[in-house]
């Protein structure tokens, strides 16, 4: 080969992929719109990103699998905790995380930023990005817990709460989250149909519950196997 | 070395090393917060977002340090003629460091601009722009006047243009968060699959002509296949960050194929390394320097090339994306490929500076060694972290801290052996501050 030959496969090489590339980005450009529902993209939600900038959060925490991995992902934050549970996490850090190991600093945001951060994060939890967090994913875990049923032997209430986001929050002998109350005592205060209940609608019990109503999340029976499975835990 | 103006090669080295240091202890810091808890007073003053933006932008700036030092480098020997100007490159020096140094207070006191890796605020990055401007301002004149043209040369001058373009898409503010970090990308993926490769690869270029006599057109045949080759698989390869942002469903196909070609010009970049050390005309003198450069092929073939191949398909994306997997892949290839390769250049343009033939390299072989080592098994411990967080939080749906208490240990691990890294660094920097002749037995 010659040094000649050499240049034209570079020419050709950077060229065509650059070609390729660019009719992509105008492609995807064109997409764009449909893929991340611009119509919803309000000044609010715009706001909301100058926000999560200002405040430099993405150095910690990823969303859409982007930024810092301190921190839990945000792509699909608002299914997974609720409204209330940012606006308690981002107001007072210092109180939801007094039992975590790992602590969130305390950035004075106002009431509206918050607002504003909720109305952003809203948004890129319907951008359609196939079905990216896993963890997150409404298909997926489900075929999670039937694996876990079938493979690890649990019962399906253990597998649901496992695999449906119960332990983002709550710990059950020492394992899983600690922004909830610990649940391994919970059957001894709580009957079954309690349980369900609270599950349900967190509010409707008690109006100053903090836990994000799960009804959408889970379906008749995984709560009603959940329920059982806690309410066992005395 | 031959050109008086080569010395301010020197400064540029000078400033970069102590940034290096600099960057380390903050990655220590990083390392520590996963490890162990760091109280809340502490948090709210310093917290890990801050250290984080100071790491990677100090990572950034003694790089790109190090390029222009190595590009004032060998600029003069390539085109045959004195840099355009001495005083424009000292000017441009004091400015990227006073521009850095603002920019660390910054980050230090909440101004950023809140984007990964681009924290830098908008009216510091017009200073950004304009100290890119004057710098390819005094390369591209010096080689216009000496007009010499060389294919390593002009790889140099291609990519350092193609570097300051790229840096404009990540200047504005983007409304749409998936429109952000498909520009973001071709900032991040472009400069360092594309951009920085061919500064790279034409650095290396120059550095093994001269350190093994091989002769000039065979050398730059293969730069041409390499860089080629980058590029084809670079460019296109982009799509290995849009599986998961909302892009159309194709960057799958897209992204999965070409970044699976991604090793193809490293592999070719490793070979080719190899075959001119084999056929050197010229005796071994500094034999550190050569260590280097084969250590920095072989690195940088391990981490950009196998630790990138390993995740960069869709179907084990989907669960490592976003993980400690990222991490793991980021040392290694980061180090591998940009670290060694411009401590390879001081090694061999910084005794040059000093008019030192052969130089002692007892403490450098031990830098050499415990910094490449440590890394190793940090790419080692990021990534069994990165499999358990994929497996547990995102397989099994465990929750995120749930999966963080598992990989505590091995972020343990990442800290210690940063501790040994960090001891590798001083020895390097300060071997390097302080080169030696070898004495005469």
């Amino acid at each position: 080969m010659s040094k000649k030959t050499a240049f034209w496969i570079f020419l050709i090489g950077t060229l065509s992929s650059a070609a390729l590339f660019l009719w992509a980005t105008y492609d995807t450009q064109r997409q764009i719109a449909a893929l991340s529902h611009v119509d919803k993209l309000s000044d609010e939600v715009v706001a909301g990103k100058r926000a999560f900038q200002k405040h430099n959060c993405n150095d910690c925490h990823t969303i859409l699998g982007f930024g810092g991995y301190y921190a839990p992902d945000l792509t699909r934050v608002v299914q997974r905790v609720g409204e209330d549970g940012i606006r308690f996490r981002v107001q007072h850090p210092e109180r939801a995380f007094a039992n975590s190991w790992r602590k969130m600093p305390q950035q004075n945001l106002s009431d509206g930023e918050i607002s504003d951060l909720i109305a952003f994060f809203t948004w890129v939890g319907n951008v359609n990005n196939n079905d990216w967090p896993p963890q997150d994913s409404r298909k997926r875990l489900s075929r999670g817990e039937q694996m876990m049923v079938a493979s690890v032997g649990v019962s399906p209430g253990a597998a649901v709460f496992q695999t449906k986001g119960c332990m983002n929050c709550h710990s059950l002998h020492g394992t899983g989250g600690t922004f909830g109350p610990a649940l391994d005592k919970i059957g001894a205060s709580l009957s079954a149909e309690e349980i369900r209940k609270y599950v349900t609608d967190p509010k409707a019990v008690n109006p100053k519950a903090m836990m994000p109503p799960q009804k959408d999340n889970l379906t008749g029976r995984e709560l009603e196997e959940v329920a059982r499975f806690l309410s066992a835990q005395k | 070395m031959e050109y008086r103006s080569q010395k301010v090669a020197y400064w540029y080295f000078a400033a970069a090393l102590p940034l290096f240091v600099l960057q380390i202890f903050l990655g220590l810091y990083l390392a520590f917060s996963y490890t162990f808890t760091v109280p809340q007073a502490v948090v709210d003053v310093f917290p890990f977002a801050t250290a984080r933006a100071m790491h990677t932008n100090l990572l950034v700036l003694w790089m790109l340090l190090g390029f222009m030092g190595g590009t004032y480098y060998i600029v003069p020997e390539e085109t045959g003629s004195e840099i355009y100007s001495e005083k424009l490159a000292f000017l441009q020096l004091f400015a990227l460091l006073a521009i850095g140094v603002t920019a660390l207070a910054g980050f230090f006191l909440g101004w950023t601009k809140g984007r990964p890796l681009l924290e830098i605020p908008p009216p510091l990055n017009y200073f950004v722009v304009a100290g890119a401007l004057l710098f390819l301002f005094n390369v591209g004149m010096t080689m216009v006047r000496a007009s010499r043209w060389t294919a390593t040369q002009g790889t140099l001058l291609g990519g350092l243009v193609f570097l300051a373009l790229l840096y404009l898409f990540g200047i504005p503010f983007y409304r749409n968060e998936v429109v952000d970090w498909y520009y973001w990308w071709w900032v991040i993926h472009l400069w360092v699959e594309g951009a920085w490769e061919l500064v790279t690869a034409s650095i290396f270029a120059f550095v093994l002509m001269n350190l093994t006599g091989v002769d000039r057109q065979v050398v730059e045949k293969w730069l041409y296949v390499e860089i080629g080759l980058f590029l084809f698989t670079g460019i296109a390869g982009t799509g290995h960050h849009y599986y998961w942002i909302g892009a159309p469903r194709y960057w799958l196909w897209i992204g999965g194929i070409f970044s699976a070609l991604e090793p193809l010009p490293i592999v070719l970049m490793l070979v080719d390394t190899m075959n001119h050390i084999k056929e050197r005309k010229n005796p071994i003198v500094n034999r550190l320097t050569w260590t280097y450069a084969v250590g920095c092929a072989v690195m940088h073939f391990i981490g950009a090339g196998v630790w990138g191949f390993l995740h960069t398909l869709p179907q084990i994306n989907y669960y490592t994306h976003g993980s400690q997997v990222t991490a793991s892949h980021g040392h290694l290839a980061f180090f591998g490929a940009y670290a060694l390769l411009n401590l390879m250049t001081f090694y061999y343009a910084m005794p040059r500076l000093k008019g030192i033939r052969e130089y002692d390299d007892t403490r450098g072989k031990y830098g050499f060694w415990i910094m490449t080592s440590a890394m190793m098994l940090m790419g080692l411990t990021f990534g069994v972290a990165g499999v358990l967080q994929s497996y547990i939080e995102r397989v099994l749906g465990l929750g995120f801290m749930t999966a963080q208490s598992y990989m505590r240990l091995w972020m343990g691990a990442t800290f210690f052996l940063g501790l040994v890294f960090l001891s590798g660094v001083l020895t390097t920097v300060t071997d390097l501050l302080t080169i030696r002749p070898k004495a005469r037995a």
